[in-house]
């Protein structure tokens, strides 16, 4: 069962229409709600009047300010469902409708007249920090929500053994998640007054007890049930202000309400990737080894804090730790402006991170006039070794990866050579002219691969149920996103019990049944939660040798599980699942078969001063190679080829992996060419997917995927997380070939025709 | 969506009728692709929807005799496409392909399958879009609008279709019937800059017709998408060309002329300078495409 190549459970569903999404969820009675945004970007709201609003026809109820409870919610605690008294963004809210359809509700929005008294508004971090600039959160008292500093050995010494050293500024964009499910919640109240929330959450356990604060509700009276989710890539890692709305909305209304966002209002009002302006520095020995890297960021968090504020954790990590550093630093300023709100989007602050550093990689193997292979692999994080920053890696398979990529890019050369172009979508590519050059690029990623102990506990609680009938039942704290975790947490199951992986149902998505666990981020799924499905599933395997012992007469060490039943070695009799269980359960005293496990692993928070400390119990690591033709007349680059390679410790279903790496490689592409939320004075500029352009099956490069199995000594089978480092070096191996093929340095992505030609423009009048 | 009253003639002119009696507050639907995305985005609000997928006139792509016109290759048809032929079908059609390949190109940049089986020639030219693709091609091959209205039939050239964004010279009653293409006096191209390989809308177009003969550039024209309020003919771009050799050095001349014509605006999809670069590279490319074809 472990390695096999099996087809995601739950596709054919999806295929087929008969998958529930959060867009499928129809209550009796249900509402429709709509949220009435601001207009300004900073303000102070005089009047809010709903009565003309109210008067129409079909609609229920309207909540404002006055309906918040009087606590403040989300992890800066600073913000509210509703806005009463200051609106600090575009996308602030400040009325909500409960109707009977949503044209009602819509029409109902603007019959709501607000009065506002405009406020000086900040668009920079630049601007923010000003002296005299205005407050964002008065109470806060400052610009600023967090800095953080970090540093290991001595940037001197670093500098005074350094033979060549580098430096440059990066820009880096607000990025839109774009899953393909926008935003929904469904709110119910029953006669008790508990709340069930239909959601697509990515942390059930940690809404709740957002939500109580956020409606002034116990957590125990909130349940959460997650629909099927269509595309989350961290959105749903926080609370957002329309999940309260809807409960407040639900809960004055009487009636089940549900809010689902247009496309349009997905853009206006959904977290985006944490943008970042850097400055970085690195050195390096004339033999090729790295001496200092040094980045600062400062980093624009928008008008409410969420989980974009703490990316300069990873990025961090990246700084410090991918590749040998023996000195380094990095300080990060999060500061408050009247921007968009920025979240957690996959790979959290890794694909900025590992833009700016493995393109700095480069420029110093170009200063050192060194292969850029060779000098990542001299320079490669070893199995078995503790970073300065306190990372204990243990499988490590870095070198290999870069191996792997080097070795096909090669070949990649030589087929290219007197190839024919191929046949292109746009008659001008049909045109022959030297203006196009083409070039290689290399980056390689680290990525935590066994958790990220960002909360006490970064645990998962599991399961395994074996019924009357032989049939296995899996109920995991986890979720699937997407992922294909459902698939990879069966497959262990049933590798343990020796079924088929279709026996094993998978049930995820309720918490009032499934164990705790800190949600689906951070690559951690397969690791942590396979890591406490193998557990339960062996403590239901204990159940069923101890009964199947009695039956067959031998001892529970003499059993094995195959094909559905429990064989005795040495007699070589069997009994079957379902008939152990019923041995187990129709008896006097008898019990039924229900293994439980609990895994959290041996890690630590980091060191709140320090930032030091093992977060992960593994980490996983990859190198990409991107060839590109870039157009030197339009700028335009084309991705010909794009190899991935992965340390995934093992790959407990190839398929799924290939998937991941995939699909985060597309994402990556988007992220250096062409996608970008256009943020001006507060207001996104493109908010549809004319405007926003993701990376669409005619852009995609022919993409490879080499599989590196490293065996983690503490992973499910072996096995280590992938989800997020299939899109983290892809941009910086794009830079890296653009420079291979032109000669240029990209500092902001995405690296689009203008910028490119841009770049090119300038080198020519150096 | 705000309520409107919705009308599915059969006959040309009971369309027409319909459309005169609403004087400009009815909106006339045929593949939805535009119009349908600015009525639920709320831009667009008409007070009657005028469904014109069922007038058989309004379809096909024919080619008529040419006696009348003194154009050059006047032995050969004028090609009429209709307004609902949509664009997979101008896309596939053996006839365009065979006189008109540049105009199967100019449809095959444009969006997708799904939306090109949908979407219709005449939609793209009265939704009158700057970055219209086919435009600028159908401007280049010197077509004519055939517009429909109260007072009988009437004939416009393309290139005095549009007015402004969005805005075109249909008058109300009025709707566009179909597209005359006089017959090809020489080789043709629609060359598109976008970020994007499909599913992308122009940064800059460029539609381009010749007529060469010995190596002297007879006549030109050059029409210019995405850059101006409307698709822009630039002809000071095109006077550099004609009646002398079509050389590398003209076409780089010609190239330039056109930058300098074009009125291009700083939006999220390109900043002026870039647009202005990119009406030159793709006007040179093009023409020396052309220059090669011919040779």
């Amino acid at each position: 069962m472990i390695g096999q190549r099996i087809p995601k459970l739950d596709a054919p569903d999806k295929a087929t229409g008969r998958t529930v999404y959060g867009h499928d969820v129809r209550l009796p009675g249900m509402l429709h709600g709509r949220i009435k945004y601001s207009k300004h970007a900073h303000a102070r709201v005089v009047r809010v009047d709903v009565s003309r609003a109210l008067k129409l026809p079909g609609v229920k109820t309207i909540v404002t300010a006055d309906d918040n409870p009087p606590t403040m919610f989300g992890y800066g605690k600073d913000n509210t469902p509703l806005k009463g008294q200051v609106v600090r963004s575009l996308r602030d809210e400040v009325a909500a409708v409960a109707a009977v359809d949503a044209d009602t509700a819509e029409e109902a929005l603007s019959l709501i007249e607000v009065e506002y008294e405009p406020l000086t508004a900040v668009f920079t971090p630049e601007e923010a920090l000003k002296e005299g600039a205005p407050l964002i959160h008065a109470e806060h008292g400052s610009n600023y929500f967090t800095r953080y500093r970090y540093s290991h050995g001595t940037l001197e010494a670093g500098e005074r053994e350094s033979d060549v050293t580098v430096e440059a500024d990066f820009e880096l964009p607000y990025v839109a998640h774009a899953a393909m499910e926008t935003s929904v919640v469904v709110a119910a109240f029953d006669h008790r007054g508990h709340l069930t929330l239909y959601s697509t959450t990515q942390i059930p356990f940690l809404l709740q007890r957002d939500l109580s604060e956020a409606l002034g509700m116990e957590g125990s009276e909130i349940r959460i049930i997650q629909t099927a989710i269509g595309g989350a890539f961290g959105r749903g890692l926080d609370i957002y202000p329309f999940e309260p709305i809807a409960a407040l909305l639900a809960r004055k209304a009487g009636k089940p309400v549900r809010i689902s966002f247009s496309r349009y209002e997905e853009f206006l009002a959904a977290p985006v990737r944490q943008p970042a302006k850097v400055h970085v520095r690195a050195g390096a020995t004339r033999e090729g080894m790295i001496t200092f890297r040094d980045a600062y960021a400062l980093l624009d968090i928008g008008a409410y804090v969420s989980w974009g504020s703490v990316t300069p954790l990873v990025m961090m990590e990246t700084t410090a730790s991918l590749y040998r550093i023996p000195h380094s630093r990095f300080a990060a300023d999060c500061v408050y402006t009247n921007n968009p709100i920025t979240g957690a989007v996959r790979g959290y602050g890794n694909p900025q991170s590992t833009f700016f550093v493995e393109t700095m990689m480069d420029r110093l193997a170009v200063a050192l006039d060194m292969d850029p292979v060779d000098f990542r692999v001299r320079n490669a994080n070893r199995p078995n070794e503790e970073t300065p920053q306190g990372l204990i890696i243990t499988s490590c398979g870095l070198k290999e990866c870069l191996e792997a990529v080097a070795a096909r890019a090669d070949t990649a050369r030589q087929k290219d050579e007197g190839k024919t172009m191929k046949d292109r979508p746009h008659p001008s590519s049909f045109i022959p002219h030297p203006s196009k050059k083409r070039g290689i690029g290399f980056a390689a990623t680290l990525n935590v691969g066994g958790g990220a102990r960002i909360y006490r506990s970064d645990g998962c609680g599991a399961t395994v149920k074996v019924d009357d009938f032989g049939h296995v039942s899996l109920v995991t704290g986890s979720t699937e996103i997407g992922q294909g975790s459902e698939t990879v947490l069966a497959q262990i199951v049933a590798e343990v019990l020796g079924v088929n992986v279709e026996d094993v149902n998978v049930l995820n998505s309720d918490t009032d049944v499934k164990p705790w666990d800190v949600g689906v981020h951070a690559s951690r799924t397969t690791f942590i939660a396979g890591n406490a499905a193998h557990i339960a599933a062996l403590d239901a395997r204990r159940q069923l040798f101890e009964t199947a012992a009695e039956m067959l007469k031998t001892t529970p060490d003499d059993l094995i599980a195959k094909d559905g039943h429990v064989v005795a070695k040495v007699s070589g009799k069997s009994a079957e699942l379902g008939k152990v269980a019923r041995a187990r359960h129709y008896r006097e005293g008898g019990q039924v078969i229900l293994g439980e496990g609990w895994y959290d692993p041996p890690t630590k928070l980091v060191d709140k001063d320090t930032y030091k400390g093992n977060i992960s119990a593994t980490y996983g690591f990859g190198a990409q190679m991107a060839e590109v033709e870039v157009d030197t007349d339009t700028g335009k680059v084309r991705v010909l080829r794009l190899v991935c390679a992965n340390d995934v410790g093992r790959a407990i279903n190839p398929m799924a992996v290939e998937g991941q790496i995939e699909g985060g490689a597309q994402m990556g592409l988007g992220y250096a060419l062409t996608e970008e939320v256009i943020v001006e004075k507060g207001r996104v500029m493109n908010p549809d997917f004319l405007d926003y352009r993701l990376f669409t099956t005619a852009d995609m490069p022919e993409i490879e995927t080499v599989i590196i199995e490293t065996d983690d000594p503490q992973g499910p089978f072996g096995a280590k997380g992938v989800g997020e480092m299939g899109g983290t070096p892809t941009a910086a191996a794009i830079a890296n070939a653009i420079h291979d093929a032109v000669g240029v340095w990209m500092t902001t992505v995405p690296m689009t025709p203008e910028r490119v030609l841009k770049a090119l423009m300038e080198k020519e009048n150096l | 969506m705000q309520p409107f009253d919705y009308f599915s003639p059969k006959t040309l002119p009971e369309a027409v009728e319909i459309l005169s009696r609403h004087n400009g507050d009815a909106r006339v639907v045929a593949g939805g692709t535009d119009l349908l995305l600015k009525m639920k985005g709320g831009r667009l609000a008409p007070k009657a929807i005028v469904n014109i997928k069922r007038l058989a006139e309004l379809r096909g792509i024919s080619e008529t005799s040419n006696s009348k016109l003194q154009t050059p290759n006047y032995h050969l048809p004028i090609t009429t496409i209709g307004a609902l032929t949509t664009l997979e079908e101008l896309r596939r059609s053996p006839i365009i392909r065979e006189r008109y390949p540049s105009l199967c190109d100019a449809a095959n940049t444009m969006a997708s399958v799904q939306i090109r089986n949908l979407a219709t020639v005449g939609g793209n030219m009265c939704n009158a879009a700057p970055s219209a693709d086919l435009a600028p091609i159908f401007i280049a091959l010197d077509a004519s609008a055939v517009i429909a209205g109260p007072g009988g039939e009437r004939r416009v050239p393309l290139e005095e279709f549009f007015v402004g964004p969005g805005k075109t010279v249909l008058e109300s009653g009025e709707l566009l019937a179909s597209l005359e293409a006089p017959p090809p006096v020489g080789p043709s191209l629609y060359l598109k800059h976008s970020p994007r390989a499909h599913m992308d809308i122009a940064v800059v177009g460029v539609g381009l017709a010749a007529q060469l003969s010995g190596g002297v550039c007879e006549s030109a024209r050059i029409v210019l998408g995405a850059v101006a309020p409307v698709p822009l003919r630039v002809r000071r771009a095109e006077a550099e060309l004609i009646g002398g050799p079509f050389s590398a050095e003209r076409i780089d001349r010609a190239a330039k002329i056109a930058a300098e014509e074009a009125q291009p605006i700083d939006d999220v999809r390109g900043a002026v300078w870039y647009r202005r670069k990119m009406v030159e590279v793709l006007v040179r490319r093009g023409l020396t495409a052309i220059g090669g074809i011919e040779n």
